[in-house]
């Protein structure tokens, strides 16, 4: 049985690192002595990945990175497949533009995790930075398929500008979540901070727990039973997720916006079974 | 075959020697076996079939009720594609545990002789008869290569408020109606099919046909991936193929019509005053077949004792359609 393939930091680094040559999609076929000779950008100069990590194991479609600290960042970057286990926290754009597999950070991330992602699992253990499912600054698409489960709060912008894909968070999400929303879903079972939905277009935002303010630009549609939560929490039902534990809520307020905005996005208020 | 004749009823084995072993003049020798089924006699005929495209969708809805509302509307003038574009049915109730929504249901089959007719015909019935039925949605039942569009064309009916969800990998519409929201999956499957396989009960008057043809129905609605779609499932209009006046490119089948036994070439015997006809459509040749066999060992179980005398089937000749079921293959193994 192979091993996975074990990168162990071996000390901080000053600048930030792009670890995204280590996804198993661009390590696979390469020794173990290949994998230690690739270069990473550490801030403006180059190191070998030998030099920043200790490696282990054979098994490139397991990756498994042992960090500390925050400056690894662009962790499972445009990864197509495989597994990347993350152990600790990690830096900004974990999951960019990430396209298949799983990521599965047992910490935190930091800001843009999951941007621009099309398909694949990124779960996260603890809390997300801000930016959680959004686009690059100057693009303007976010997220466009897959799922980001998040077991902590997320930061402001949450699903800044995203158009597929999910978005679960067991927390507390910040202001500004669903800003500029195309499409796709957000789920929150904490508390979401102000403005939410600001210049939503499309999407729908299910939320277990009254927000503190709703934008007055979003218009209250009632109540209602709506059958597609049943598929969508049964979708949910294998996820590895507190949402898995929970039926889809018989009725829902459904308050719909921005309208300021022309938006046709809602904010889905559970009212319980 | 030298100059021997032989005439038979139900079948016969020729027993053929090399032409070396065969003196000049030799007849054959012929075993005659008909067979019987608890008195009903099986013909030695065979059901010729067509290939159709099919699909199956689930509609579900609040309550059983409003489900068989919506399936049966959409299964509404649906017998034969002669001329009703498409045949359909229902082809089993769902219970909630086994529908995408968690609610009961009903799983409705639709035939068609092309892709093409079978996607107009789902979107008109799907459009007018389950988006319009209170409650209800509908899903794809099929999981196949091809596809047809179901929701995909439907929604625009919401003018712009309807909103698509991926779920699972899966694409639905959720389209605004007046009670709410009418779901419906983007598309459903589409396979290769079979239409047109039937057999006929032959019987002393109507009470014992319908007798028959009832038992067999309820038997043939155990078999999944089947419907029979005329009415009840019995159609007693069958029909050959052409007539004498042009354009009518199917009429009433006279060879079957007891009230015709003296005025044209019958293939009906005093003993029989009633005959009616089962159509199956299946999703493959085996649903086909496993229907018949259900069907007419039904009949056959009632007998002759209660009027039935025999069970036949109806063909071209065997030059139209690529599936051929044989009666007795079929029925092997029952007498």
């Amino acid at each position: 049985m192979m091993r996975p393939l074990v990168f162990t930091q071996r000390y901080l680094p000053q600048q930030r690192v792009d670890c995204s040559p280590l996804v198993p999609n661009a390590l696979a076929g390469k020794s173990v002595r290949e994998v230690g000779a690739l270069e990473l950008q550490c801030g403006n100069r180059k190191l070998l990945v030998g030099e920043l990590f200790r490696l282990s194991g054979e098994d490139a479609q397991s990756v498994v990175i042992e960090c500390e600290g925050d400056k690894l960042e662009r962790i499972g970057a445009r990864m197509t497949g495989g597994s990347v286990r993350v152990q600790g926290d990690c830096g900004a754009y974990a999951g960019l533009q990430m396209r298949g597999g799983e990521i599965h950070v047992a910490g935190s991330t930091g800001a843009f995790a999951a941007c621009q992602m099309r398909g694949g699992l990124l779960r996260i253990d603890d809390d997300a930075g801000d930016f959680l499912g959004a686009a690059l600054p100057g693009e303007t698409r976010g997220m466009a398929g897959g799922t980001v489960l998040v077991k902590g709060n997320v930061g402001e912008r949450c699903g800044d500008r995203m158009r597929r894909g999910q978005i679960l968070i067991e927390g507390h999400a910040g202001d500004y979540c669903a800003a500029r929303m195309l499409a796709g879903t957000i789920a929150v079972m904490g508390s979401v901070g102000a403005n939410l939905g600001f210049a939503m277009q499309r999407g729908s935002v299910l939320l277990r727990a009254q927000p503190l303010d709703i934008p007055p630009t979003f218009g209250d549609c009632g109540i209602h039973e709506l059958a597609f939560l049943t598929l969508l929490f049964r979708a949910w039902s294998a996820l590895p997720s507190r949402f898995a534990q929970f039926a889809a809520p018989a009725r829902v307020r459904r308050i719909v916006g921005d309208l300021a905005n022309d938006g046709k996005g809602e904010i889905l208020l559970s009212t319980g079974r | 075959m030298n100059s021997a004749v032989c005439t038979v009823i139900g079948s016969c084995s020729l027993e053929l020697r090399p032409a070396a072993q065969r003196a000049p003049g030799a007849v054959f020798r012929v075993t005659y076996a008909p067979m019987q089924v608890n008195g009903v006699h099986i013909d030695d005929t065979f059901a010729e079939a067509f290939g159709m495209r099919a699909t199956r969708v689930l509609v579900t809805a609040h309550n059983l009720k409003w489900a068989y509302h919506a399936a049966i509307a959409a299964t509404g003038f649906a017998t034969s594609v002669i001329a009703c574009g498409a045949e359909a049915g229902v082809e089993r109730k769902l219970a909630a545990s086994d529908t995408p929504d968690g609610r009961p249901g009903a799983a409705i089959l639709l035939f068609a002789m092309s892709s093409k007719d079978l996607a107009s015909q789902l979107q008109r019935r799907i459009g007018q008869c389950v988006m319009t039925c209170p409650t209800s949605a509908a899903f794809s039942g099929l999981d196949s290569a091809e596809k047809l569009p179901l929701g995909k064309a439907l929604r625009y009916f919401g003018d712009g408020h309807q909103i698509s969800k991926l779920i699972g990998g899966k694409r639905y519409w959720r389209v605004p109606v007046m009670d709410g929201e009418f779901l419906c999956e983007e598309t459903t499957g589409m396979v290769r099919a079979v239409g047109g396989g039937n057999f006929l009960v032959l019987a002393r008057d109507a009470g014992a046909a319908l007798a028959g043809v009832e038992a067999a129905i309820e038997a043939m609605r155990k078999i999944p991936n089947v419907i029979m779609p005329f009415p009840g499932g019995v159609v007693r209009s069958g029909s050959k193929v052409g007539a004498k006046y042009k354009g009518m490119i199917a009429s009433t089948n006279d060879a079957f019509c007891p009230t015709l036994r003296g005025a044209v070439k019958s293939e009906l015997g005093p003993d029989i005053g009633c005959v009616m006809e089962i159509v199956i459509d299946g999703l493959s040749e085996a649903d086909v077949r496993a229907s018949m066999r259900a069907g007419m060992q039904a009949v056959c179980a009632l007998g002759a004792a209660r009027g039935i005398r025999r069970i036949s089937a109806g063909n071209y000749g065997g030059k139209l359609g690529q599936f051929h079921f044989k009666l007795r293959e079929i029925m092997k193994g029952t007498a």
